[in-house]
C-alpha cells in the first residue's frame, strides 16, 4: 500500500475535482429537471413534445456515449467555426471539465425531470383547491403549498440521482479531466499496481456516496417530520 | 325563509356545466341572500359539489350567469383571488396543509393574501381556534389531530379570511360518527352568528335546525327547493320523496 502514499497529493486533488464536477453537474441537473418537468406538464404541445424527446434520448443512449458525442461533437463544431475566422487554428474545444459536467448534467436532468413531474402530480389536488379557495394566487400556491409537499415526494428519487451523478463523474476521465480515475490510470502505468490504485478510487467513491446517503437520510427525516404522529 | 327585497349575495341563473360529454349541472337557478343558510342534498353524482365549486370558481361553468357579491364570475374577471378570499370553503377531506402546523395553516392566507402582520395574523388565528374550541392544538401538525379536530381547524382557517360567505362541501362525510356532532355544533354556532352559508350535507337534523332553504338536486338539476318545514313534510317531487324516505328511514 505504501506506493499509494507517493500519489496521495494527486488523489486528493482528483477528489476535489470530483466534488467540483458533482456540484456543478448537480446544480445544472436540477435546472434541467425542473425545466423538463415544467415542460412535460405544459399544456403547450411544443414544450411537452420537446421535453419528451429530451427525456427519451438522454435516458436511452449510454451515458459514456452521450459524453463522447457531446465533447467531440462540440469540439468539431467549434473548430470548424474557428477555422472560418482564422484558418491557422488546429483545434478548439469546450474545456473538458465543463463539457463533461454539462453532458452528465443533461443525463441526470432527464431522470430528474421524471422524478419532479411525478412529485408535482403526486401532491393531492385538494391541497391546491384549498389554497385557491383561500384566495391565494397561483404563485403563492406553488411556493407555499405545492413545492414543500413536492420536495418530500421527490427526495427518494432525487437521492438516487445524486448517487448516479457522483458515480458518473468517473466517466469524465475519458475526455482527460484529471480526476481520481484518471490519476489511478497514470499511477498504474508507472507503478504497475492496477488493483491497488483502482481500490483507492473505489474507496474514495465509497466515502463520497456514503456521505450523500447520510445527507439524504437527514433530508428525508426533515421532510417527513410533520407526518410523525405525536 | 328570510324575505328580502335586497339583491341576492349569490345568484345563479341558468347555469350549465359539462365534464366532457357529461352534463353535471343543468339549468341551475339559485338565489341566496345575505345571512341565509341553504342546505343542499341529493344522491351522489347529482351535482351538489359541482354547484358550490362553481360559486368560487374552482370549477368554471359553461353557460349561464353566476354573480357573487355583485361580481359576475366570467373569464374577463381580473381578480378571481379577491372574490375567493370573500368565500370560505370547507372540504369533505379537510385539505389542511400537512406540512404546516395548525397555527401556520391558519396564518398562511391572511399573511399572503391580506398582507396581515405576523403578530396580528397569529392573534386572529388564535381567536378562531378558540371559536372552534381547540386553541390548545395550535402547535400540532394536522396528522396529530382527530378527523373532527382537523375539520374544525379547516373551518377556522376559512374564517381567518373573514369571509362573507361559507361553503361547506359534505363537511362531515369523511368523519367517524362520534366526531360529527363536534363539527356540526361549530357550524350551528356560525349559523346563529348570521353567516351566509351553503352546506352540502345529508345531516338532516342540522338542516332542520339551521336551514332557511332546502335544495334537493338530482342528475344535475335542482328538483325542488323549499323551506325546511314544507320540504320535509310535503315534498312535491317523487324523486325528493324517494330520497327523503331513503335517508330518513334509518
Amino acid at each position: 500500500m505504501y506506493v499509494v502514499v507517493g500519489w496521495l497529493d494527486e488523489f486528493l486533488w482528483g477528489a476535489l475535482v470530483v466534488l467540483q464536477i458533482f456540484m456543478v453537474g448537480m446544480t445544472m441537473a436540477v435546472i434541467w429537471g425542473l425545466l423538463g418537468a415544467a415542460a412535460k406538464l405544459s399544456k403547450i404541445p411544443v414544450f411537452s413534445v420537446l421535453a419528451s424527446v429530451y427525456t427519451t434520448v438522454f435516458r436511452a443512449v449510454p451515458e459514456l456515449l452521450v459524453l463522447l458525442i457531446f465533447y467531440f461533437g462540440s469540439a468539431i463544431t467549434l473548430t470548424a467555426i474557428a477555422k472560418l475566422i482564422n484558418p491557422d487554428i488546429q483545434f478548439v474545444d469546450i474545456p473538458p471539465f465543463w463539457a463533461g459536467s454539462f453532458a452528465i448534467s443533461l443525463i441526470i436532468g432527464a431522470y430528474a425531470a421524471e422524478t419532479f413531474r411525478g412529485a408535482f402530480q403526486g401532491v393531492d389536488p385538494g391541497q391546491i383547491k384549498a389554497a385557491r379557495s383561500l384566495g391565494m394566487s397561483a404563485t403563492h400556491t406553488f411556493f407555499y403549498v405545492r413545492l414543500p409537499q413536492m420536495w418530500r415526494l421527490a427526495l427518494p428519487g432525487f437521492g438516487n440521482h445524486m448517487l448516479s451523478m457522483m458515480k458518473d463523474t468517473a466517466l469524465i476521465s475519458v475526455i482527460g479531466v484529471e480526476e481520481i480515475l484518471y490519476t489511478a490510470e497514470i499511477a498504474t502505468s508507472i507503478t504497475m499496481q492496477p488493483f491497488t490504485m483502482y481500490m483507492v478510487v473505489a474507496i474514495i467513491y465509497l466515502v463520497f456516496t456514503t456521505v450523500i446517503m447520510a445527507i439524504i437520510q437527514v433530508l428525508e427525516k426533515t421532510a417527513n417530520r410533520h407526518l410523525e404522529s405525536v | 325563509m328570510i324575505e328580502t327585497k335586497s339583491t341576492p349575495i349569490i345568484q345563479l341563473q341558468k347555469v350549465d356545466k359539462f365534464f366532457g360529454e357529461f352534463q353535471a349541472l343543468k339549468n341551475v337557478n339559485l338565489e341566496v341572500h345575505k345571512g341565509q343558510k341553504v342546505v343542499v342534498c341529493g344522491p351522489s353524482g347529482s351535482g351538489k359539489s359541482t354547484m358550490i365549486h362553481c360559486i368560487n370558481r374552482l370549477e368554471k361553468h359553461d353557460n349561464g350567469r353566476i354573480v357573487v357579491a355583485g361580481i359576475e364570475l366570467n373569464d374577463s374577471l381580473k381578480n378571481i383571488d379577491a372574490v375567493r378570499s370573500e368565500i370560505g370553503m370547507v372540504f369533505q377531506q379537510f385539505n389542511l396543509f400537512p406540512h404546516l402546523k395548525v397555527i401556520d395553516n391558519l396564518m398562511l392566507a391572511p399573511r399572503l393574501v391580506r398582507k396581515v402582520k405576523k403578530a396580528e395574523a397569529r392573534k386572529i388565528a388564535m381567536t378562531y381556534l378558540e371559536r372552534v374550541h381547540i386553541p390548545e392544538q395550535a402547535e400540532k401538525y394536522p396528522i396529530q389531530l382527530s378527523g373532527g379536530q382537523q375539520q374544525r381547524v379547516a373551518i377556522a382557517r376559512a374564517l381567518c379570511m373573514n369571509p362573507e360567505i361559507m361553503l361547506f362541501d359534505e363537511p362531515t362525510s369523511a368523519l367517524d360518527p362520534e366526531m360529527i356532532s363536534e363539527v356540526l355544533d361549530v357550524m350551528v354556532e356560525l349559523a346563529k352568528e348570521g353567516m351566509t352559508m351553503i352546506c352540502v350535507t345529508h345531516e338532516m337534523g342540522f338542516a332542520r335546525s339551521v336551514a332557511d332553504l332546502m335544495v334537493f338536486m338530482d342528475e344535475g338539476e335542482i328538483v325542488e327547493s323549499a323551506v325546511p318545514d314544507d320540504f320535509f313534510a310535503n315534498p312535491k317531487s317523487e324523486r325528493t320523496k324517494l330520497f327523503l324516505s331513503q335517508i330518513l328511514s334509518h
